[in-house]
């Protein structure tokens, strides 16, 4: 019998007790937890807040999973540090556990600026279920609030706000939001958008001050203009938790590095999640793609590895797909590419009026990226095309086609009998 | 378990199979109804075309489902004895993960009604809608392990 350690309780966390569970059913798990909830489901905790999905249906696994899978549960307990060599973990209590496999998912943690101020109360990263049930107890005394970044994170909490009825101005540095997804003629039909629906988005600027004695009273911009607000949430971006792991033998760059099989540097130590580095399949190297769907993907490739089998991770990418007052937009891989880039070829069509927009970034014609805005359909099929390699010298006019779809691509695919 | 089969040579592209689909989920389940209703129902099943010959597509159930990973709201279970990917609408909050993911592009946002939409085999009939609707008999339905063979 083995002993098998978890450390974070998300995505990562759950699908790799999940997938070790598969194999052995008879090994101890531990799962550790520096919150105090029992898993949930990260990615709605906007939605949350917008009173969308009540607590209920925030839980990622019922009640009983941890007793069901026979997992021991530490929650609200930080670990400290990892010593690979002693194959065991510190806690914050000085108490140690020791493993004989060990997987690392931590998560990340919000990034805030180095700003004066930003400390005050009223102040909030928008990361956690507690950082949201923090954000609530404020609103009955909220009139105004300023959402810093306008990437993903950002909007969907400057959303959550709005639909609670929150003056919510949006604080972007760039000249438009999602900046780390979206090139801009998507980004203009999001933007049209939020503005349409009452959402205020300022370009440009960032904040330069939190003001206020103790509670915070408002933000100074850049620019010197003071916005009068009583919450501010921060999306400006994040970083991977790595401090238990620094001056240990496991190497870390951004995040912790893993090779085709999640395991780091130690080989009987892994890592999932929005904590690790993997190899990116269409940046070519390695880097943190913190995302739920590459989270459950590692997590359980991760597990099956821990629980003894051999199995290769193909690559991680950056993908998202969101829904702003029933736009759609999905995003893959690189969605953007410099002027003259060589090899490069974009292929795209745009209808503004009916907020519609599709492009294919082809290199070498292997498709590397993908945008679209309004009808995502077909979506699957570019990340396919981009994950498997596919050549697609032989169909490409099509790929923007209306009629374009699976059966394009069937012949070149390992398809199974669905059609006979 | 049964699944849905294609016999191409015999498929002739007339959709009827869609409508059938659409019919059979929407409120009514009659066809003049269907298309008055407020949020219409869309067909989980799409016939496509390519080098001539049609291809109707929808949800396959895979075992190694993608949908099932990428749903961050944890709307989407596997059932192994019913060898389908069960949706729970009542948690699905309409983020297009699911879309984003199907190697096929067999699940279709209903923008309107914020909710994907894919083929649930016409789970409390005895045989799914598309079956009874096809006129040339090219859409199989049956035991999986016989079409393997």
């Amino acid at each position: 019998m083995k002993q098998f350690i978890i450390i974070g309780n998300s995505a990562a966390g759950i699908s790799c007790v999940e997938a070790i569970r598969t194999k052995d059913k008879a090994s101890k798990i531990i799962v550790i937890s520096d919150e105090d909830y029992l898993a949930y489901c990260r990615c709605l905790i906007s939605y949350y807040l917008a009173g969308e999905v009540k607590e209920d249906k925030i839980l990622l696994r019922q009640k009983d999973f941890y007793r069901e899978n026979n997992i021991e549960l530490f929650l609200n307990k930080r670990v400290i540090q990892i010593q690979p060599k002693k194959n065991r973990i510190i806690l914050e209590d000085k108490t140690f556990l020791n493993y004989d496999a060990l997987l690392i998912a931590t998560g990340a943690s919000p990034k805030f600026p180095d700003i004066a101020g930003i400390k005050k109360r009223g102040v909030f990263g928008f990361r956690t279920l507690k950082d949201v049930k923090e954000i609530e107890d404020l609103l009955p005394v909220t009139k105004t609030a300023c959402v810093l970044g306008g990437g993903l994170i950002g909007l969907k909490a400057a959303y959550a706000l709005h639909k609670r009825k929150i003056e919510t101005k949006i604080i972007v540095k760039s000249k438009q939001v999602l900046s780390q997804m979206l090139d801009e003629p998507a980004a203009k039909i999001v933007q049209d958008k939020l503005s349409e629906n009452g959402l205020e988005v300022i370009f440009g600027q960032d904040a330069s001050e939190v003001i206020g004695n103790g509670d915070l009273k408002a933000i100074k911009l850049e620019s010197g203009k003071v916005i009068g607000c009583s919450l501010v949430i921060v999306g400006k971006g994040i970083k991977p938790n790595i401090d238990l792991v620094k001056d240990s033998e496991i190497k870390i760059n951004e995040g912790i590095i893993v090779n085709d099989f999640l395991r780091t540097t130690v080989p009987n130590i892994y890592a999932a999640g929005d904590c690790a580095e993997s190899f990116d399949l269409t940046l070519g190297a390695h880097t943190v793609n913190a995302l739920w769907p590459i989270a459950v993907e590692q997590g359980k490739i991760a597990g099956l590895n821990m629980a003894g089998e051999n199995i290769k991770y193909d690559g991680s990418l950056g993908m998202n797909s969101l829904e702003f007052f029933g736009l759609p937009v999905v995003s893959l891989g690189i969605y953007k590419v410099k002027a003259q880039e060589a090899g490069y070829e974009e292929l795209k069509t745009i209808d503004e009026k009916l907020k519609l927009y599709k492009k294919i970034i082809l290199k070498n014609n292997f498709v590397v990226g993908a945008v679209l805005v309004g009808n995502i359909k077909n979506a699957g099929i570019f990340l396919r095309l981009i994950k498997e390699r596919i050549d697609t010298s032989s169909f490409k006019e099509r790929l923007l086609s209306e009629n374009f779809g699976y059966p394009e691509i069937m012949d070149l695919v390992k398809e199974e009998k669905f059609y006979v | 378990m049964k699944n849905l089969y294609y016999d191409i040579d015999k498929c002739l592209g007339c959709k009827s199979c869609e409508i059938a689909c659409a019919v059979a989920h929407s409120v009514s389940g009659e066809l003049f109804k269907a298309i008055k209703e407020e949020i219409l129902s869309l067909p989980r099943k799409k016939v496509l075309s390519s080098k001539g010959k049609n291809y109707p597509i929808s949800c396959r159930h895979c075992k190694d489902p993608k949908c099932v990973d990428a749903c961050m709201a944890a709307a989407l279970i596997y059932d192994k004895e019913k060898g389908m990917v069960l949706h729970d609408e009542t948690r699905c909050v309409g983020c297009w993960m699911c879309v984003m993911v199907c190697p096929y592009a067999a699940i279709r946002p209903n923008l309107k009604a914020k909710i994907p939409l894919r083929c649930d085999k016409c789970k409390d009939k005895d045989e799914p809608a598309c079956v009874k609707a096809c006129p040339t008999k090219a859409i199989i339905w049956q035991e999986e392990e016989i079409v393997s063979k």
